[in-house]
């Protein structure tokens, strides 16, 4: 009896076990349920192409940059079900090689299928990972190659080609990835998406796999996909500053200092000065150069994000905007004298009309048009919360101003009145703050810029409060400056959540405007709701910030009662409002 | 039905193996590995490999290579610590070197003796390799981990002159691309962990222009010529006698003169990439004039391999010695005519 049931044993042993049927059929389960979404891009005209994978039903698909450089604001896309698909290009991330692109349905508002979109910090060196995409072009019919492999590294850094193409804390695979693998989707074994498949180190042997290959982490795209579905060509950051390893003889444990900062950046006004230890970034610890860069490289500039430095044995946690990566661009040459007439260029095929439809060009946007619909759909969402469109009449805000530990009254009145020596609109902004009068003009010429960032200390109360009722009362109109959708950024209130930034911080949309050459930046939760703002009125100067809390219904319209004045380092104070008068005009 | 029921659970406990598992193995190993950094940079040789950690006082056996010549030797340890490094003792015939981590213990090691004593891996194998390939990682940064199976234990063909390799036992060949820049001393590990080999150097077939990827056994021991007398060396006994400063290496062998044995055949000028090896002339009293070679003649075989070119025959005749004889087939009108040569000595250059 028990002779025959080892024989069993290792019989079972023999054959296939279950385990290895079932890891199988699992496997290929999940291929055919990501396969659908994957997808074949190719440039107009079918000169060259790569792989694309789509996220979400309405057909937007993430690619490399690399893979749409040099297409246009249209291509092709084929998916496994063997249909040709016109797409357009809607926002870009050149640095860090992604571009989102969208494809149009042959019927209108069928869903496309997706793939849901992993955590990649989870990921671990040992782990399966499914690539898939159109390697070699070799399929004509779109279906996707599978290649199957381990995940060799993560968090993994990879210097960029000049400033472009900078892979920083991407996941490296042995999963064979070829040139037309650009592009393609990297999945778990569970088939979420973890990365987009981008380059390989190739030395000596050609262009194709040589067992080392990456991926841009799929959490790298989530901080970018803000930004990325608004149509914006996206920039990276730099902290504005350079850092070095160092150690000593008797403790090898190397340190991250800075080594070296440009002044008018944020984090030196924050206070970081040379030879700090970097100990924290972002919520990772800062181990190396690499490390640093990696955290670096995975965000949007302009996001705020907390640094955990050391100075003489003191950790110090400060909140640092990061300045842009990329050169501001060039300003347009001057026309000199009439040009040649040339004819049209021409085209190497037809581009889709209706795809073309969907593409607007501005600088720096890869596709503006996305842009306004993003800013649309945000401000529809504002409007649910409060509609303010007309009320331009004289607003009276009445309340107390609470600053270090004393109350006092305050009244607030944003008038632009008829000025009757000029017959033109003058705008007055006053606050009469227990009898002492701050009055502003902020469209006044040659003003005093000490008047415009009035009450002092404030870094500019009053104007901020002016941009913030011309956006609520004009929309686009009160801006000729700016007005489109900034995409995501992190925002940290201050209402009733002190502590760590970490623990604050909400993901916002953002809008940017600027009127009269101030510019602002308006936070907005997801569900629309109005969270802060910030109006800067000088490079290289902080804004002032304001953080709206306390919603309450004033006539339908929920406004803020208690405003969080922030300037720079220093909590200005907060206004904690008793009545609004918001009369039409 | 008891033992039914065992047996149910051994393969549930086997069903086990989740996607955490290799991930396991991958730290396990990665904290016994560091990476090496030293000569090099220029020429397509990169200063920058991968070490094992063989003992907990910092002994680390990596391979042979320029990389060590220099007193500047540093490794980075898998916690981030950078530490100055002495090249300890190297055996060429292994290509092999030992180096001694300084100002360091408790690390966790490879223990090299026990993982010598275990049987050699099967073809078919399943195995893990980790190198600092391309110098990925720097610092706590882990190694580069990469998967495949061992397609065969066997000597590379080494004596044909194809592959350029001083080790000349038995390996391993793997198939994943595991030998890529700096890889050179890494692990071979089974699924579970076991050591099984050091990864080897990046070795390139020049007639097919293909790359192969080998590691050398941990049980590897190969008979050599040391001086006038033969012996046996071990990898186990080089890091055991090594560790303890009693390693005595092999001779390094006399390198075979680079020109290879005299034959008298002069070919065409080569003047284009592949310039077909025709005879322009046979210097007289040359083993190629003795062997009835003429003008005209294409040589197409030297020892049944196929020759392209000009630059191809010199290659292969550089890997050869006076005294050898090589067995060529050259077209000669329509036919192929064998022509046997008796390599002279080369005459010293005027």
């Amino acid at each position: 009896m028990r002779y025959a049931l080892i024989l069993a044993g290792l019989v079972a042993g023999a054959a296939p076990p279950d385990i290895v049927r079932e890891a199988e059929a699992r496997r290929i389960a999940v291929v055919g349920k990501i396969r659908p979404a994957v997808v074949a891009v190719f440039a107009n005209g079918g000169q060259g192409g790569g792989s694309g994978v789509l996220i979400d039903p309405a057909g937007f698909a993430l690619t490399n940059f690399h893979v749409v450089q040099g297409v246009g604001p249209t291509m092709k896309c084929g998916l496994a079900d063997g249909v040709l698909y016109d797409a357009v290009l809607v926002g870009l991330d050149r640095v860090g090689d992604v571009a989102l692109i969208k494809l149009l349905p042959k019927e209108k508002d069928k869903p496309f299928p997706f793939v849901p979109m992993g955590d990649s910090d989870k990921v671990q060196a040992g782990d399966w990972s499914i690539a898939m995409g159109n390697p070699f072009l070799v399929a004509t019919d779109f279906t996707p190659t599978v290649t199957f492999g381990m995940v060799s590294g993560v968090h993994r850094y990879q210097y960029p080609a000049g400033t472009l193409l900078e892979y920083t804390d991407c996941i490296q695979i042995d999963t064979s990835i070829n040139p037309g693998n650009s592009g393609g989707p990297l999945f778990n074994d569970a088939g979420e998406l973890i990365g987009i498949n981008g380059r390989g180190s190739f030395e000596k042997r050609g262009r194709v796999n040589s067992g080392v290959g990456y991926a841009i982490s799929i959490n790298q795209i989530k901080n970018f996909l803000g930004h990325l579905y608004a149509g914006i060509d996206t920039d990276h950051a730099t902290l504005g500053a350079t850092v070095k390893t160092t150690e000593s003889e008797d403790d090898p444990t190397p340190k991250i200092l800075v080594q070296a900062m440009i002044e008018d950046c944020d984090a030196f006004r924050r206070g970081l000065n040379p030879d700090d230890e970097l100990v924290e970034f972002a919520g990772r610890p800062v181990t190396s150069v690499n490390q640093y860069k990696n955290v670096l490289g995975i965000y949007p500039k302009g996001w705020r994000l907390p640094l955990t430095y050391r100075r003489d044995n003191v950790k110090k946690e400060i909140l640092v905007r990061l300045e842009g990566l990329l050169p501001k661009e060039e300003a347009q040459p001057k026309e000199r004298g009439p040009r040649p007439e040339r004819g049209p260029r021409p085209e190497p095929e037809k581009r889709s009309a209706e795809a073309m439809k969907l593409f607007k060009a501005k600088t720096g946007y890869a596709n503006y048009h996305f842009n306004e619909q993003a800013r649309d759909t945000l401000l529809t969402k504002a409007r649910s919360h409060g509609d303010f469109t007309g009320m331009t009449g004289e607003w009276v805000i009445e309340g107390e101003l609470e600053r270090k530990g004393q109350k006092q009254p305050i009244k607030i009145t944003i008038a632009e009145r008829p000025d009757a020596e000029n017959k033109t609109t003058k705008t007055v902004i006053s606050a009469d703050l227990a009898g002492v009068i701050f009055a502003m003009e902020p469209l006044k010429a040659a003003a005093d810029p000490r008047e415009l960032r009035d009450p002092p200390g404030s870094g500019g109360l009053l104007m901020a409060l002016y941009h913030w009722h011309r956006l609520q009362t004009q929309a686009a109109k009160g801006f000729e400056g700016e007005f489109t959708h900034g995409g995501t950024e992190p925002y940290y209130p201050t209402e009733g959540k002190p502590g760590r930034p970490a623990l604050r911080r909400i993901d916002a949309g953002v809008l940017r405007t600027e009127h009269a050459a101030v510019k602002g930046k308006w936070y907005y939760a997801a569900d629309g709701r109005l969270l802060g703002g910030e109006v800067s009125q000088a490079r290289g100067e902080d804004p002032c910030e304001i953080s709206f809390g306390s919603l309450k219904e004033t006539g339908g319209r929920k406004l803020p009662h208690r405003i969080d004045i922030q300037f720079g380092d220093q909590h200005y104070g907060t206004l904690l409002i008793r009545t609004y008068q918001l009369p039409k005009s | 039905m008891k033992i039914r029921a065992t047996i149910a659970l051994v393969f549930l406990a086997a069903a086990a193996p989740a996607q955490d598992r290799y991930a396991t193995i991958a730290q396990a190993t990665n904290a016994r590995m560091v990476k090496v950094f030293g000569s090099g940079g220029f020429r397509g040789v990169v200063a920058y490999g991968t070490g094992i950690v063989v003992s907990p006082d910092g002994y680390v056996l990596t391979a042979a290579g320029s990389l060590l010549d220099t007193p500047e030797l540093r490794v980075h340890l898998p916690d981030g610590r950078r530490c100055s490094a002495k090249l300890v003792v190297i055996e060429p015939a292994l290509d092999a070197a030992l180096i001694k981590v300084e100002m360091v213990e408790d690390l966790p090691f490879f223990d090299v003796a026990a993982a010598a004593a275990r049987p050699l891996a099967l073809p078919g194998t399943w195995i893990l390799g980790f190198t600092n390939c391309f110098e990925i990682a720097t610092r706590d940064e882990a190694m580069s981990v990469q998967r495949g199976v061992i397609q065969a234990y066997t000597r590379l063909p080494l004596q044909r002159g194809i592959f350029e390799a001083p080790y000349t036992g038995e390996v391993y060949v793997l198939d994943a691309v595991t030998n890529n820049p700096g890889a050179a001393g890494g692990a071979l590990v089974s699924r579970s962990g076991t050591l099984l080999g050091l990864i080897g150097k990046e070795l390139r077939n020049a007639a097919a222009d293909t790359w192969v990827n080998y590691a050398v056994p941990v049980q590897a021991r190969i008979e050599v010529r040391d001086g006038e007398a033969k012996r046996i060396v071990s990898l186990a006994e080089f890091v055991s006698l090594g560790m303890r400063g009693q390693y005595k290496p092999t001779a390094k062998p006399e390198k075979s003169a680079g020109d290879g044995g005299y034959h008298g055949i002069v070919l065409v000028p080569n003047v284009v990439e592949r310039t077909p090896p025709y005879v322009e002339e046979t210097v007289p009293g040359s083993p190629a004039a003795a062997a009835g070679l003429r003008p005209d003649d294409l040589i197409v075989y030297v020892d049944g391999e196929p020759v392209i070119s000009v630059a191809a025959f010199r290659a292969i005749m550089s890997r050869t010695h006076a005294g050898q004889v090589i067995k060529l087939e050259v077209r000669r009108g329509d036919r192929l005519e064998p022509v046997e040569l008796k390599l002279g000595e080369r005459k010293p250059q005027k």
